[in-house]
């Protein structure tokens, strides 16, 4: 199980102090060589928040008071923080490292992880996609540290403390560590002080103590930040979309931006990951196209399959129709496209003894992808039975090709053909409580009721309700009637004789 | 004047011809008969052909609930239910499963495609119908018109199975003007009243009124129909009343001997 883990290769991303990745107005021009913080209230006193490299130059410090800061450098340009505006950034960072590796996850308030796991060779080397990566944020505009490493937890220490794109070889991350601080392995700033304080300033120094006084002294914590950094422990991060290496890239050199070049490129994506889908015997029922513009901007669209499959062409045809939604901007440098649902699928034999008859995935799976990815996957589905003897609870719907999960249709309930969506209230003169109507108004018309079959009583599910909302007037009894032209009628009186509400008649289904 | 033995087999042969005129060069098309020589003998073929699509409407409020409409289409298409898959099209979801199960239609197979407008529930049918493995594709639609049906009948020659188009406003207001239609039959459907077995109380199996109102290479005709009791896929109906028209249909001559 670790085995798998100790693979990974993360890259642990830091955003060196930047004010925000925000633009701000002051950000840009002649006056950046202004010294710029940022602040913000912390229990009714006014702290920086965030200094700049100017600042930093100058003395200024992060949670110093803010008067002071003022007194000590005049010309200092201050802005109010807006921590929600800088996740909101972060986030939008996570989804533009997507063009990088499809797992990526977000380490508030300033960082990024990025599983590159088996994407690296795309580049030519892990030091090669983070150099890449990092000279695009530059270009941006953001001020940004890398390393990469086998384990999150080394990564985050070695960009944060470390050398500047370092890049851990797999089991050098120890000695990679060894000089860096405690305060790189993530832990309570408390713990961090006590560590220092008793001496152990360097992770080698703390890595060489006997476990169990550390476990003893500082908590069991500590032990497990030690692990997640020295590549001994296993660490979940929360991926904004499951780490899956069923992903494909192309990059242009040239970007592209006309709609046949968009076709092209969807289909080439496609072949390159149904190739590889094929020879490892794997479908997928998902499929996720992203075009990465120029601008850092990244559309996405996204199809999905009844039954999974690994056919290029199809997978391209139900693209094609959502292209003309993209707009390529000034040009879009990557195409990615991501399988989800993956799962394997056998190989079919095809046209031996299954001549005459149309293979499920040939003929009727094609038609419900066609039409839930135009119409809409609510728009296309199975009715089932549900066990409820409430009418409108009794059937839930499936997926169009989903096998039948459910029990069978209850007999000896005869039920309507439509089903209205609200009841409709009709005028009914029922003579004798209990009987059946002799005659209803509905819809402007008064209908004879020359046959009648009832009443069914249905009370409502108590279970359901919170106890004391229950009432007899949510009791139905159900009349199945037929006029005198034949056509026949589901009406229920709701409530009963007696009580405190006169019972009230509906029309609820027909045929 | 020829003998009536020889006239017969002379319009037997023009009939032949000009369904073969009709046709194209295709082989004559598998049929679903109804079982009942009164009815099957009025359609080319001996029943109704696959392979062609078939329209059906109601009047008056019926034809905004196409409630009949519904249950007898789904009894017509029983013979084709283990033929292949099922695709119902609607432009109104109130279709209800447990009403077509106690028809003994298999309405946990059927794919409903609820489609925004007229023309999309057509393309929708079209692209059913023209789909391999689809047995019988049935659709709800206000009009077609002769574009549209001569589209769908294109479609049913490339696929497998049937077409049945239930004619319906389904939110109600003005039906749009009619035009000719590519249909091979027209029918009218509307309820009847039903006959419970003697002595027995409620409501007896669900009977339509259906008038065969055009049929193309066949006669018309109007019958009572009533579902059949047992659950028998092959036969779903039973003819109750013959109303032919009789000066259409003479009834044929016995000679006294």
């Amino acid at each position: 199980m670790s085995v798998a883990e100790t693979s990974n290769r993360h890259i642990g991303k830091h955003r060196a102090d930047t004010p925000t990745p925000n633009p701000s107005p002051q950000g840009g021009g002649e006056q950046i060589a202004a010294p710029f913080a940022l602040i913000a209230s912390d229990r009714g006193v006014r702290r920086l928040y965030a200094v700049d490299e100017a600042a930093a130059a100058l003395g200024l410090f992060v949670g110093q008071k803010a008067t002071d800061a003022m007194a000590l450098v005049p010309e200092l340009v201050i802005d109010e923080a807006d921590p929600e505006g800088d996740h909101a950034a972060l986030i939008a960072l996570v989804h533009w490292c997507v063009r990088f590796s499809p797992a990526v996850a977000a380490d508030a308030p300033d960082g990024l992880f990025l599983d590159i796991t088996g994407v690296d060779h795309l580049w030519g080397g892990e030091a090669a996609l983070l150099d890449d990566l990092l000279d695009r944020l530059a270009r941006q505009g953001i001020p940004a540290r890398g390393a990469v490493a086998g384990s999150p937890g080394a990564a985050w220490a070695l960009a944060r403390y470390g050398e500047d794109r370092a890049v851990a070889a797999p089991g050098a991350e120890a000695e990679l560590l060894a000089p860096l601080p405690v305060t790189a392995l993530r832990l309570e700033p408390q713990t961090a002080a006590q560590l220092i304080r008793l001496g152990l300033a360097r992770i080698g120094q703390l890595a060489g103590t006997p476990r169990d006084q550390i476990a003893r002294r500082f908590g069991a914590a500590v032990l497990t930040r030690l692990d997640q950094a020295l590549v001994r422990a296993e660490e979940a991060l929360m991926f904004s979309r499951p780490a899956t290496p069923w992903f494909a890239r192309l990059a242009f050199a040239e970007p592209i931006s006309a709609p046949e070049d968009l076709a092209r490129a969807s289909r080439d994506i496609a072949e390159r990951l149904c190739a590889r889908l094929l020879a490892e015997g794997q479908g997928a029922g998902r499929f996720e196209l992203a075009f990465h513009r120029l601008d850092g901007h990244a559309q996405r669209l996204a199809i999905g399959l009844s039954l999974p499959g690994r056919d290029a062409g199809p997978i391209a045809r139900l693209f094609a129709p959502m292209l003309e939604r993209v707009d390529p901007g000034f040009g879009i440098e990557v195409v990615t496209l991501a399988a989800e649902r993956v799962e394997p699928l056998a190989e079919r034999q095809i046209g031996l003894e299954s001549i005459g008859e149309t293979a499920r995935e040939d003929g009727i799976a094609p038609l419900v992808d066609r039409l839930a990815n135009r119409l809409g996957e609510d728009r296309v589905w199975r009715a089932e039975a549900f066990p409820s003897h409430i009418p409108e609870r009794a059937v839930v719907r499936r997926a169009a090709l989903t096998a039948r999960a459910g029990p069978a249709w209850e007999k000896g309930r005869p039920r309507p053909v439509r089903l209205l969506g609200r009841p409709e209230p009709i005028e009914a003169t029922a003579p004798i409580p209990d009987d059946p109507p002799v005659q209803f108004r509905w819809r402007g018309q008064v209908r004879r009721v020359r046959r009648s079959e009832g009443p069914e009583r249905l009370a409502e599910e108590w279970w359901r309700r919170p106890p004391g909302e229950t009432a007899p007037s949510h009791v139905r009894d159900y009349y199945r009637v037929e006029d005198d032209t034949g056509a026949r009628y589901w009406l229920f009186r709701a409530g009963l004789y007696g009580g405190p509400d006169p019972p009230r008649w509906w029309l609820h289904g027909l045929g | 004047m020829p003998s009536p033995p020889l006239r017969q087999a002379r319009l037997a042969s023009l009939r032949a011809e000009i369904s073969a005129l009709e046709e194209g060069a295709r082989p004559a098309a598998e049929v679903i008969a109804f079982g009942d020589a009164r009815i099957d003998g009025r359609l080319p073929g001996g029943g109704l052909a696959l392979g062609h699509w078939h329209e059906f409407a109601g009047e008056g409020l019926e034809l905004e609930t196409g409630a009949a409409g519904a249950a007898f289409i789904a009894r017509l298409a029983l013979p084709l239910a283990g033929r292949g898959e099922l695709v119902w099209v609607l432009r109104r979801d109130d279709l209800h499963a447990p009403g077509l199960a106690g028809l003994g239609f298999p309405a946990d197979r059927l794919i409903q495609v609820c489609a925004r407008d007229d023309d999309e529930a057509l393309a929708v049918l079209e692209d059913a119908l023209r789909t391999p493995g689809v047995a019988a594709a049935f659709g709800e639609v206000e009009a077609v018109d002769l574009t549209a049906g001569r589209r769908l009948q294109l479609a049913c020659e490339q696929g497998t199975g049937a077409g049945f188009v239930l004619r319906r406003r389904p939110f109600g207001g003005r039906s749009r003007t009619e035009a000719g239609s590519a249909a091979a039959t027209r029918w009218t459907i509307g309820p009847a009243p039903s006959e419970p077995a003697a002595g027995e109380p409620g409501l007896g199996p669900p009977r339509w009124r259906v008038s065969l109102e055009r049929c193309r290479g066949g006669r018309t005709g109007a019958w009572i129909l009533e579902a059949s009791e047992q659950d028998d896929a092959a036969h779903p109906f039973r003819l109750v009343a013959d109303l032919a028209d009789r000066h259409l249909a003479p009834p044929p001559l016995r000679l006294a001997g």
